[in-house]
């Protein structure tokens, strides 16, 4: 009990600390934004052509960083994959889902798979990008594999999406440094802004990015499944 | 900000602190689960009212069934009740 | 401001909204058993949407309400997901 009335007061301490710094250096938005920041919010439609700025910034001016994220992910779920490969399986019986469950996810299926396709072919217009995108699509098999009687989604074909996805990545990459001398440089035409096709390769990047967290998303749900 | 605004959003940390006070509280780990479910929720909201979009679109995205569908694996297993 | 809504009105939604939120809060607190509370959590998660697409019309953007969309779609899988283990068919 004592243990418990330190840690709160120790913790109420750290958040008035934390609230009055804040509240004295950052008053919310009325700081004039300045050096890179500046630059993005005045150059980023009319050099990366793209209506949503964080993501010029999330997939061109910082795309190398999210190759690396990618990358964290990917060996995030190879992990998973490894240590749950070890375990055994006890097999048990499970009450079969009822009617009404098989069949509204059944029918919201296809809508999730849609919705989470409009978010990553629109992550240049709208918010969201890839990252949700496929979390999204994820969540839709996750809601398929427990709710239906015989539903799962071939291993092979998972993990081929998967590699297949973060070698196109890499080659986009290469590309621009092949035609742009810049790894990951926007080399397609920018087109007209708040249309679906412009923005060059970044609709091209969160394509792939909302296949591969896709398939990776749904691998480790699973491995956890089944192990 | 609108006062509005301002009210809505003192309302709102009521129930992340009241959430969070239930999930240091609880023996029951679904119950901490569904805590983290509520505290994933408001804060979208708060996402939102600071005016950050593509951040509120990922939380809603990761905290509406992933991360449940997640802990309730480990959950399984592990075990449901903390044991003092 | 950008959207002016009618004032008194929005007043007396917000404080109904936040009504609903302190009562399923009290009902995720004491609750006695697990699906009283995870009612309560899917009742929270609808009231978030609502207020999410309020936000929107306050804001006056509509790209907001991708956000909304995304709890309105998912926030069905959760539910689902308790449900089957509570049953233990997880």
């Amino acid at each position: 009990m004592i243990r418990r009335l330190i840690a709160l007061l120790v913790s109420l301490y750290l958040g008035y600390i934390l609230y009055s710094f804040v509240y004295v250096h950052f008053p919310f938005g009325e700081r004039p934004l300045r050096g890179v920041a500046a630059h993005y919010v005045e150059n980023g439609i009319k050099e990366e052509g793209a209506t949503n700025i964080v993501t010029s910034i999330v997939t061109l001016y910082r795309g190398f960083d999210t190759l690396g994220e990618v990358t964290v992910l990917f060996l995030a779920a190879t992990g998973l994959g490894l240590i749950l490969a070890g375990m055994k399986r006890e097999e048990e019986e499970k009450p079969e889902p009822t009617l009404i469950m098989e069949t509204v996810t059944k029918h919201l299926f296809p809508l999730v798979l849609l919705f989470g396709s409009y978010i990553f072919i629109h992550g240049h217009l709208t918010p969201g990008g890839g990252f949700p995108a496929g979390v999204v699509i994820a969540t839709g098999y996750f809601m398929m594999f427990i709710a239906q009687r015989s539903f799962t989604p071939s291993e092979y074909l998972l993990s081929a999406t998967e590699s297949f996805a973060g070698t196109l990545y890499v080659i986009v990459g290469l590309l621009g440094l092949a035609l742009a001398f810049s790894f990951l440089d926007n080399v397609m035409p920018l087109g007209i802004p708040n249309r679906v096709f412009s923005a060059g390769i970044i609709p091209v990047i969160y394509i792939i990015i909302g296949f591969k967290v896709g398939s990776e998303m749904t691998g480790i749900l699973l491995h956890l499944k089944e192990a | 900000m609108n006062s509005l605004i301002l009210f809505m959003a003192l309302g709102l940390s009521v129930v992340l602190i009241v959430g969070t006070i239930i999930i240091y509280l609880s023996k029951d780990l679904l119950v901490a689960i569904l805590g983290s479910a509520v505290i994933s929720l408001i804060a979208s909201i708060f996402f939102l009212i600071l005016q950050a979009p593509d951040v509120a679109i990922t939380e809603a995205a990761i905290g509406a069934g992933l991360t449940t569908g997640i802990l309730l694996y480990a959950m399984k297993k592990t075990g449901r009740y903390e044991d003092d | 401001m950008p959207y002016e809504i009618h004032g008194l009105s929005v007043y007396i939604y917000v404080g109904l909204v936040m009504l609903g939120v302190i009562f399923s809060l009290i009902r995720l607190a004491i609750g006695p058993t697990a699906p009283d509370r995870v009612v309560a959590t899917d009742i929270l998660t609808t009231i978030t949407t609502v207020v999410l697409v309020v936000l929107a019309l306050f804001f006056d953007r509509q790209i907001y309400l991708d956000v909304a969309l995304v709890y309105a779609v998912l926030a069905f899988t959760a539910v689902v997901a308790i449900a089957r283990f509570l049953e233990g068919g997880l």
